[in-house]
Parts: C-alpha cells; structure tokens; sequence
C-alpha cells in the first residue's frame, strides 16, 4: 500500500428524513437451493435484484447438508460465502443451517411447472407440495416422532439407520419444522393427536377441498367409487340420476363429475352438456362399459376430459383422478414474473446398486459409498461420527477407497470423469487418519490421481507424507466377502500386471456424477438442450448459457453449478457466480420494470441523548413457557434494572400474528431499545430490521435472546438433567434475558455509517478474462478501464487456434476484441503498466503510466486482476537445443503456420508433467493434458500413420475431456505411464537430422522402452503472471507458485482477502479459455455488487476507534485480518473502513488502551454480561 | 464436596461453537446446565481481560471454544485466541488460579455431539478441582 491514505468519506445518512435505498430492479428465479443456487442467489440479491429461490426437497444446501467435511480445510465453511459488504441483509450465522436474506425468498419443497414468456419477462409456473404440517406452527418438539407407527430407511443419512414418516429433513435446519413423507404416511392421525400447536393436518385439507360428485344409476358403482375416492381424501357426493346431479350442481361447486352414459332417462352425454352450461371449468370423466366406447370418445370431442372403462380398476381409475387433481392443484400454483431464470439443477450420485460390476456393493454391508461413508463420519449421522464396521458394529481398522464407481467406465456409460473422486477421497482418508491416527490404516485405489486444481497436488501429497494415506495405482477386479475372517477380500492388478490380494474392515466406493432425477423434464419445461450425458448443453465457451433445440442460445435461462457438467465446490462457486452475471445481464438489459421499486426508508429516532428505556418482549411459545415467567416476583427481578420498562408477554412471535402483537406493543409502550425472549434468534434477522423501520429504532437497539432452549434440554435430557427444577429453569431464563438487557442498555446507538463507492471498474491484463470482466461490467452501465501492458488486447488468445471440442479461439478473439474496443463504457489503455496504486474497497486511486511515458491517475471502485500467465519456461530434456524438442505452445503455433511439417512426422513423442507436479512447481496445470490429446488427435486426423506417445503420471482428462482420450486410444495413440522418481530421458543423435531418443519405463514389460521420435513435445505447464509490485499495490497477496491467493479456495474463489480486489484468468489458477471466462465473468460479479450502489451500507457490528484513548501503537492495524484500518498519517489517526470491517474484534483484543472496541462488545459490556452471567 | 455444581463461563464463537450448541440445543442433546455460554463474534475477540473477570467475579472454569484451526469465519481469530489462551495460562497461577481452569477448545458447527461430551467432560474435570479460590473468598 502507498502511504497516503484515501479519504474515507463516511456518511452518517440514517438520520438523514426519508433517505431513500437504491434497490435495483428486477427480478430472478433461483430454481434449486444447492452450493451453486445459494451462490447464484446470493449474488443476485447482493446485486439488489429480488430472487425467488426455490427448491424441491424441503431443505436447503443440496447435498452439501450431508458432507461435515470439506476439502482443503477439512471442516465446512460455507458461511463464508455470506455477504460482506451490506451484511446485514443477511443473517450473520451459519449458512449451512439456514439463509436468510432481504431480497431472497425461498421456498422448499416447490416445483417449476412451466415457463412462458421472453427473456427478461418470463412468467413461471411454481407449484408448491403439501406439507402437511403447517411450518409456522411448528415448534419442533418431536412429540409426533414416537408415535408414529412408520419406520422407513433415514434417506438423509443415505439409506443408514431409520426415520418415522414424521421427520425432519436434516437436522441442523432453521427453522427445522417437521415435515410427513406422505409416500409413507399411513394417515394412521397418531401425530395429529399429541401435536401441542395443532400444526399437523394429515387428513389434506386440500384434497377434503376437492369435490367429486359421482353420477350413476347403479348403487353399487356409486358406492365402491365414494369409498376408493375417499380414501384419498377427496370429498365425494353421489347422484343416481342425471337430473339429480344438475340439482346438485347447481347448488355447488364441484371440480370432477364422473358420470355413466348409459342411463335411464337423461345420460351421460347429456348430462355433459348441461353440466359444462352450468360450470364450464368442471371436469368431466364419462364412465363406459366396453359397448359405449364410441360415444365416450364422442363426449371427449364435446368436452370430456377423459373416460373410464368398466369395471373399474382402482389401481387405474385412483390414479386418473390423482392427475387430474394435480392439474387442477398445478393450475392453481403460483405465478410469478422474471426476468431472468438460473438453473440449478444439481447432480445425483452414481448407484452401483445391482449393475454389472457393483465390487459388492448391497451384497455385503461394509462396502459402502463415498456419500454413505461421509454420513458414518457424521456427528449427527447413524453412527454418531464413529467409524464402525455396518456388518458387526466393531471400530473399523482397515478401510479402503475404490476410485471411478460409475466415473470413467464406459460400461456404465459414463465416457466422463467425475472430477471430484479423486479429492474427496484423499479429504476422507484425511479426516479419518486425523480422527484415528494409526489405528487406521487407508488406502485407496486408483487409475489416475486426478488433482488437476489449484493447490491439489500438494494435498494429496500431503495425505501421503503427513497423514500416512497409502495410495495404490492399479485396478480392482472384486471385492468379495473372506469366508473365514468375514474381512472383505480385494483383488486388484496393478501397472506391473501382477495380483494382488488384501483384507479390508470396509470397502468405499468413490461413486461419480449423474444428472439429477427429473432434470430431464425441468430442462424440457426452459425448452433447454442437454448433452449426450444428460448434464446440460451450454453454448461454446460459456459455462452457464443454455442453448435450445436448435442449437442457438436460450437467452434468460441460464445454468449453473453441477449441472452444467460436473465440478466440485470451488468450480461450482465460480461458476455459479458466472451464471449470474448472465441472468443479470439479461435482466439488467431489458430493464426491469418488475421491480421492488426505490424504497423509502422511515426516520431513525436519535436516542443517543436518551436513558436506556428496555422493553422485554417474551414469546411464551403456546404457553410452553408461561409457568416460568409469569410470577410477578420472576418479572420484578427482571424489572428491578431501571433500563427496564416494561415486559410484555406474547404467543408465538415467530407467526405472523405473534409479531403484529409484539409491533404493537412496541408501539404502545415507545421503547428506546426492545429485547425479544424467544428461540432460534436467527430467524429474526429480517423481521428485526422491518420492525426497526416500523417503529423508527436503529436495528442495534433490538435484540434477540433464545429462551427456549434452557427448557428443551431440560425437560428431554438425561436423567442428571430431568430434576433441573422449575426454579432453575426459571433462574436460567432470567439470567438469559439479563445479559441481554445488560448488553443491550449500553449500546451506544451510533448510525450505521455509509461508504460512498466510485461506480468504475478497473481491469488489469486485457486478455480473455480481462476482456470478458470489463464486457461484463460495462454491460451493466458502469465505466470500466482496461489495462493492457502489450500492443494489443488479447493474450494467450493471440496464439490458440482450436480447442479440442473444435471451438474456433480466433474467432472468440475476434468477436470479443470488437466488443470490448467498441463498447462506450470500456476504455483500453494499451501498452501501459500499473505504477502504483493506494486505496480501499469504494474509493482505489491507481497511477497508470504508458511506454511514452505519459502518467494518468484513476479513481475506481474495485479493481480485477487478469494478467494471466505463460507456458513455463524449461531446459529440462534438451530442450533448446534442438529444433526437433518443442513445447505444446510451439506445436501449436507450429501446427498452425506449418512451419512444422506432419508429412515428414512419423513418431511424436509427448512428455506431460515437465517441471509440474514436484517442487518447486509442485501444482497440476490442468490444460496440458488435454492439450496433448487435442494435438495427438489433430496429428492422428492428419495422417493416421503417424505413432504418437503420451509419457504422463497421472492423465488430467477431467469431466467430459475424458471422451478424448478414449478416442485418442482408440485413433491408436499410446500411453505409457512414469513415476515422478522414474522419469523418462532423452538423448540426441550425434547427426543433427538423428531422431531424439526417448527411454521410458514400461512397467507392463517391466523394462525400458527406447522410441526415436521425429518430435518431442513437453508439456511444461503454466506459470503465473503476477508481479510482486502490482499484487501489494492492490493488497494482493501471491501463493508460494506465484498466483492470485483467493480470500478461501471454495468459498470465496475469486476474491482478495482485502474487499474489493478480485482476479480472474491464468492469473487466478491453471485453467482453459471457457474455464478462464467463467472466472472472469465470476470476478465481475463479484465487482458488481459492490458497484452497484452508490453507497455501501457497514454492518450492524463494526470495529470502531476512540481517538482520545489510541497511542497510535499500530497493533491493530496488524491484526486487521481485512486490511480495513489505516494510519493517517496527516490527521495522526487510526481510521477504519467500516464497509472492509467485518465486526472480528481482533483490533479490540491487541488493544493495550481498549481504543479499539467493537460495537455491541465493549468492555462495560463484556463485564457486564460476565457478572450477569454468573448470576445463580 | 460431592454437591459443588461448578459454574463455567463458556466463550463461544458466533459461527462454529455457538452454532453447535445450537445444534445440540435443537437435537435435544443434553449438556450440563453449569455452562453459560456468552457468544462473541470470534475466539480472537476474546480479551484476556474477559477470563480474568470471570476467574475474579467467580467462575469456576472458563472455556473459550471457536472454529477449527484454518476454519476461522475470520480467516485466523482462532489462532490468535490460542496464542492468547497460552500466555494466560502462564499468568493464571499468579492469580492463584490454577491453569486447568481455563480451557481452549474447537468445536466445529457440525460438532453438536461433540459439544455436549466435551460440556460434560468441562464440568467434570472442573468438579474435581474443587470451588475456585475466589469463590470460596467471597463465601467467606
């Protein structure tokens, strides 16, 4: 950083009459809560736009909500991914339990039906299922679980253990309301009788809603349907004649007649008609027996919906009534307007579960998956996190890992790699050796190790060398069952050919990806094309946008996460955030008239002059609570503090009308802070800012205390617990609602403090990530500046020609050079450099000075990093020093302008790996891999003679790349695996036109192999183009390879620690053109949100400094983790950027002089909840 | 002494510890009421000065519990609570404090079981050692 520091120009602007929220307009549907639909929301809604989120299982986070544990870190770390700047829009709190956000509302268990319309005005379809217990109701105590008579296996916990039919969809949810798994119900109503709240309704109420009425000269017809019908819970009447059901339906509204035709007097034929006078949206099913077919389909012509054979067959006739109640109820959903719409559709797990080659899998109960293991490891999983043996419930000592189940096998079709086997594998092995040191032993079986991303490499060398994980390169033929020791018995070959045998505790398949189940039909329902493995289709160097049948894009729909073709956290992250930027370009572009509109905020009452006037709000939680609270001797202790008003006792504050109550009462009594008792404060975040604007208190001065536990655990404790007495509790929940009080009354109501932002972007490095980011800025109307060091714009992109789907790079390239240099918002400054450059998030100067000499001065908000990277420089293998050794690069250059000649070509060896993959380069660099089977393909299509060989470790061809090398082993192109300590050589002829002499290893011969290569080509992998100066300019920190350090590899990918500086491209990590582009379209979004207003609100708990006590010793600038404070120097003053400022208080603890305080953990504060707290 | 029910003051972080309490809360896992959780944004918020009061105003133990090591919210107030802890565990005894008392733990959101046995196993170890010295003052 420069040592001049920018102005922070705080406004104070919450006083301020009426302020007005700019709030973006427009809308987006978010359809799938997983990782990439939280991302894709959250980025949206940060962006200001109003997302619907919805998901059809009934909780949030996907399959994330199953897995404790994530790679690199080993433990989770998704609440990282919540908004820093503006964070109080969201809940501060774990996000694996629960989201809550202003602009995003979500809704579980709810489908997509049907979408109409044009890109940015679609309208959508969504139909939510029954629930069956009324979420709003419930309080979760778990009074119907016992009761219930189902047991069925625990689907959460993969199939381990079981659940009742009432159930809660994952255990850590919040709120976390039960929820019947009517497939299972038996309606048998146990439940419905113990529940305390009345919040289970398991007759449906809107089937008993639903009326059929039954026309037919026959009683017994009439009667066996009434009965079938009402079984199911629909309301059914009966007419014996035509007249009659006219009366009947002129009396009443009925949805479905089901009417014979032959009867006496008026029939059914007539009957139809008349009935559709009366009620022309009724649903009419005509009854026949086999002689009456013709005039049945002559009544569908005339208004029929449909007609029924007799003798009925319930098994056919209760399933037609069951659509055409659904279509009814799905006519009925909701309809919503959007702009834009975000897929998320997901992946499913691949099921070994009675396939050819399932390596025992269902047979023996300690062959288990990948994601049954993660569920074993759980703390809340069937084992309570021990690692024990399913056939005998004995500690596990010895447990293997198979790789590529279902991933790799073209048997199971699956021409594709998982790309995530391999790293969740190592991260399970790792935690378990972590857990039980050397008492485990792990190994795992693999082909390929594939640690193609970023920082992979090293930890899966890591699991080998400081964990002790054993890894065993072969494949497994069987896993069966040893007879005598009822230990599972492995056989597997390894690259020397040879068998082998070992006993295992327990067996882990590394199962693959799927499309999720039903994505077929959603897909179907955006008119969106999938690929040939049924993941999503995306248009040529894009990862989100979706194309249609005719191969042209599906503008407004855009996918994102795993089902746009597999991806682990990290990938799913940035490109989650990739397809956001699509749908908010699309929104942004029509307009958006749909808008949540400017809102106008009330007046915040300044109360800083005032005495502490506290209202304690209890919620008595239908009365569970009442018996404690309620002595009025309990209430004068709680009153005896003078900063205490009042106490209002409510019901149910969590409902709708519990809150009016509470708003009301605020209102009645004018308190200058409120504190609520009631549970799960987090559920609050939302409520508690409306109620701030409502009654005009600044969101710190209301607070929220969970009283509700206390009670919980002590009435369904142990037995240690069960005599807690109601004293006890009682005294609990007035010491609860006292540190409260005490925290509360010394708030010092200071106004949340504005950031003004400087609405411009600046880009560094214009390649494709560079140009991509500034097309994506400046396409949402903000100002960008370009940055390029080189004559021209473009990179690596100068010199690529193909990729190996066979997409034209020069033309991207081309099309993408002519948006960029012609755009009015993009400025292009070519051959300059960045000189220097000070500055926090809002407010970055940066000085630019070009080859001329000539210096220029940018203000900018944000600041991108895109200055790429470069084939690695090598003299490994000779190369230099004869025109027959060349790089990837320059065999493709050489490809390109011929001026290296095929037809002369009779072998071309490869070497992968050179200089990558051990120290000190010791990462994976991803596209050489690939890039060698495009060339070798591209030389077997030229002339099939030629002999290629690939000299690789591990093959990289992750996700669908590994199509091609299938091909490439089918076009006859040969593979030959070495070891890092076993590499090939290579020698020259003495003659200069002698062919390079390449020795291998073959392990298969189990000798050295020597081929006389007309070429050699190295892959030499990428390095990073991040000079030191430019990254501390920006407070940019390199890794020790010399890339970007993003702020948290999976969670926040493409952000710097410090706020406001993102990086995309090479620069970021070893990546391909599209890969490039959706980091660059990720890091623009990232930029986005913080562009988006023209001022950035802090959060509610900020650091903040008292001049008056601070010594300038400069300790908490060091321990800023966010880089937030700076010295300024000329006002002799430590200042802090409160939008940077994440509410830490590492400042606070460092201080020697307590200058440094958080708000809302002052010191007065701190002790005074310490001496509440240890109150008896 | 068989009937001394100890009071703990517990430190817990806002994003992992206080997350699983919750956890063991809403999973009806029972842990000893002689904790008082007091929820702080982040272990390396955690003055010293804070255990001290709570050793002074008569805590019997004090746990300070956050996040992982590397699974900070905050990227590294975990690890700059474990420096801190180890120092006070160094000045304890001069108080007259014995070390044992103060307790430094990790305990991950997920980790609702975990936080319940190590609660419990808090107020054992804590039972053992008897009535803090400044609680038995201030009886007398």
């Amino acid at each position: 950083m420069g040592t001049q520091n920018s102005e922070l120009r705080i406004h104070n602007s919450q006083f301020q009459k009426g302020f007005t929220m700019n709030k973006k307009v427009g809308k987006a549907l978010v359809v799938g809560a997983g990782i990439s639909g939280i991302r894709s929301a959250l980025d949206l809604a940060e962006f200001g736009y109003g997302v619907t989120l919805i998901d059809r299982d009934l909780h949030l986070g996907g399959v994330l909500s199953q897995l404790d544990y994530q790679f690199p870190t080993d433990r989770c770390g998704m609440c990282k991914m919540l908004p820093l700047t503006d964070r109080d829009a969201s809940s501060q709190y774990c996000l694996r339990k629960g989201l809550f956000h202003e602009n995003i509302d979500i809704r579980l268990g709810t489908e997509l039906i049907d979408v109409d319309g044009e890109p940015g005005r679609f309208e959508v379809l969504l139909k939510e299922k029954p629930r069956w217990v009324d979420a709003e109701r419930c309080i979760g105590c778990g009074d119907c679980v016992p009761v219930c008579p189902v047991e069925i296996p625990d689907a959460f916990n993969a199939d381990m253990g079981t659940r009742k039919a009432i159930f809660r969809p994952v255990p850590h949810a919040i709120p976390n309301p039960y929820a019947i798994d009517f497939a299972a119900c038996t309606r048998c109503g146990e439940c419905e009788k113990v529940c305390p709240t009345d919040a289970i309704h398991v007759s449906d109420q809107k089937r008993q809603e639903f009326n059929i009425l039954i026309t037919d000269d026959e009683l017994v017809v009439r009667d066996s349907l009434k009965e079938w019908l009402e079984d199911e819970g629909f309301t059914v009447e009966m007419a014996a004649s035509g007249p009659e059901a006219l009366e009947m339906l002129a009396q009443k509204t009925y949805h479905l007649l089901l009417t014979d035709i032959k009867m006496p007097g008026m029939d059914g034929v007539e009957l139809l008609k008349h009935a559709k006078e009366k009620q022309p949206d009724l649903y009419v099913v005509m009854m026949t027996a086999y002689a009456t077919v013709e005039t049945a389909v002559e009544a569908m012509k005339i208004g029929a919906l449909d007609y029924l054979m007799k003798p009925f067959d319930p098994d056919v006739l209760i399933p037609k009534v069951l659509k055409i109640y659904e279509d009814v109820e799905i006519s009925q959903g909701q309809r919503l307007e959007v702009g834009a719409i975000v897929f998320s559709g997901g992946v499913s797990y691949y099921d070994p579960t009675g396939t050819k080659d399932p390596f025992g899998y269902d047979l023996y109960p300690d062959v288990v998956t990948s994601l049954e293991f993660e569920r074993l490891f759980s703390g809340v999983g069937p084992t309570q996190g021990r690692l024990l043996r399913p056939s005998t419930g004995q500690p596990v000592g010895k447990v293997a890992w198979i790789q590529c189940v279902g991933s790799r096998d073209l048997q199971t079709d699956a021409d594709f790699c998982s790309n995530i086997c391999c790293m969740y594998a190592i991260k399970e092995a790792r935690v378990a050796k972590e857990k039980y040191g050397n008492e485990l032993e792990t190994a795992i079986f693999y082909m390929d190790m594939r640690t193609f991303g970023k920082s992979y490499q090293r930890y899966r060398d890591q699991a080998e060398t400081e964990h002790g994980v054993t890894f065993i390169k072969g494949r497994v033929h069987s896993v069966t069952a040893d007879d005598k020791t009822g230990l599972m018995l492995l056989r597997y070959v390894n690259y020397d050919g040879a068998l082998f045998e070992s006993h295992w505790d327990m067996v882990v398949l590394a199962v693959g990806q799927r499309p999720a189940a039903g994505a077929e039909k959603i897909a179907e329902t955006l008119g969106i094309e999938l690929n040939p493995w049924g993941f999503c289709k995306t248009r040529p160097f894009s990862m989100s946008q979706t194309v249609d049948a005719d191969d042209t894009a599906r503008q407004g729909i855009v996918v994102s996460g795993a089902f746009s073709g597999l991806k682990d956290i990290s990938e799913t992250v940035i490109q989650a955030s990739s397809a956001s930027v699509c749908a908010s370009r699309v929104i942004h572009a029509s307009g958006g008239s749909l808008a949540p509109e400017i809102v106008e905020q009330a007046e915040i009452k300044d109360v800083s002059s005032e005495l502490p006037r506290i209202l304690i709000a209890i919620c008595t939680c239908g009365s569970a609570l009442t018996a404690y609270i309620s002595p009025p001797e309990w209430q004068a202790g709680l009153k005896s503090d003078p900063a205490v008003m009042d106490i209002e006792l409510l019901d149910q504050t969590c409902t709708a009308m519990g809150w009016d109550a509470l708003i009301e009462s605020v209102r009645k009594h004018a308190p200058n802070r409120v504190l609520i008792g009631a549970c799960q404060p987090y559920i609050y975040a939302r409520k508690l800012r409306e109620l701030g604007e409502q009654v005009g208190l600044a969101p710190a001065l209301i607070d929220v205390v969970d009283i509700r536990s206390p009670v919980f655990t002590a009435s369904e404790g142990d037995e240690s617990e069960k005599d807690m007495s109601h004293n006890k509790i009682s005294a609990e929940i007035a010491r609860i609602l006292t540190m409260g009080v005490v925290r509360l009354k010394s708030v010092e109501p200071s106004p949340t403090p504005y950031l003004p932002v400087e609405q411009r972007a600046l880009i560094v490095g214009g390649g494709i990530a560079g140009m991509t980011a500034a097309l994506a800025i400046a396409d949402h109307g903000f100002a960008t500046d370009l940055i390029e060091k080189k004559a021209d714009l473009g990179g690596n992109l100068r010199w690529l020609t193909t990729t190996i789907e066979g997409d034209d790079l020069q033309a991207l390239y081309e099309t993408t050079f002519q948006q960029v240099t012609k755009h009015p918002l993009i400025q292009v400054y070519a051959h300059t450099e960045v000189v220097a450059a000070y500055g926090q998030v809002g407010h970055f100067v940066t000085t630019i000075e070009n080859r001329d000499g000539e210096v220029d001065t940018l203000e900018h908000g944000v600041a991108i990093l895109a200055t790429g990277g470069e084939e690695a420089v090598t003299d490994a293998y000779n190369h230099g020093a004869d025109p027959k050794i060349v790089t990837q690069k320059e065999l493709e250059i050489g490809l390109h302008d011929h001026t290296i000649d095929t037809a002369r070509l009779e072998t071309v060896v490869m070497i992968q790996c050179v200089g990558s993959r051990e120290e000190p380069r010791n990462y994976c660099s991803r596209i050489c891999c690939v890039t060698a089977l495009k060339h070798a393909l591209d030389l077997k299509t030229l002339n099939p003679e030629i002999m290629v060989y690939i000299l690789y470790r591990d093959m990289m061809s992750y996700g669908f790349n590994e199509t091609y090398f299938t091909q490439a082993r089918e076009a006859g192109v040969i593979f030959i695996a070495y070891t890092k300590d076993q590499k090939p050589e290579v020698a020259l002829g003495d003659e200069t036109d002698a062919k390079v002499q390449v020795t291998t290893f073959e392990s298969l011969l189990g000798q050295n192999v020597q081929i006389d290569a007309d070429l050699l080509v190295l892959a030499t992998g990428v390095t990073p183009d991040l000079p030191p100066a430019l990254a501390d300019a920006f407070g940019a920190i390199r890794d020790q390879d010399g890339f970007f350090q993003e702020a948290e590899s999976k969670w926040r990918p493409v952000d710097a620690i410090k706020e406001g500086v993102f990086a995309c491209g090479l620069v970021h990590s070893p990546r391909n053109v599209t890969e490039a582009i959706a980091t660059a379209e990720a890091a623009s979004q990232r930029a986005l949100r913080i562009l988006a207003a023209a001022t950035l609100p802090a959060g509610k708990v900020v650091a903040i400094v008292r001049h008056s006590l601070c010594s300038l010793c400069e300790l908490c600038i060091e321990a800023c983790p966010y880089g937030a404070r700076t010295l300024d120097i000329d006002l002799e003053k430590v200042e802090v950027n409160p939008v940077m400022c994440q509410g830490c208080g590492s400042c606070a603890s460092v201080c020697p002089n307590s200058a440094s305080v958080v708000e809302g953990f002052e010191m007065p504060q701190m002790f005074g909840v310490i001496d509440a707290a240890l109150v008896n | 002494m068989d009937d001394f029910e100890p009071t703990i003051i517990a430190f817990v972080c806002n994003w992992c510890t206080y997350t699983a309490a919750d956890l063991a809360g809403t999973s009806r896992l029972a842990y000893p009421k002689n904790v008082r959780l007091i929820r702080v944004m982040c272990t390396g918020m955690v003055d010293p000065q804070h255990v001290i009061k709570a050793f002074l105003e008569g805590a019997d133990g004090v746990l300070v519990s956050g996040c992982h090591p590397g699974d900070c919210h905050y990227i590294n107030g975990n690890y700059k609570a474990r420096r801190r802890i180890k120092l006070l565990k160094e000045i304890l005894p001069q108080f007259g404090f014995d070390e044992k008392r103060l307790r430094l733990t990790w305990i991950g959101a997920s980790d609702g079981i975990q936080f319940a046995e190590i609660m419990r196993e808090l107020v054992m170890q804590v039972k053992a050692l008897g009535p803090s010295e400044a609680r038995l003052k201030m009886v007398i």
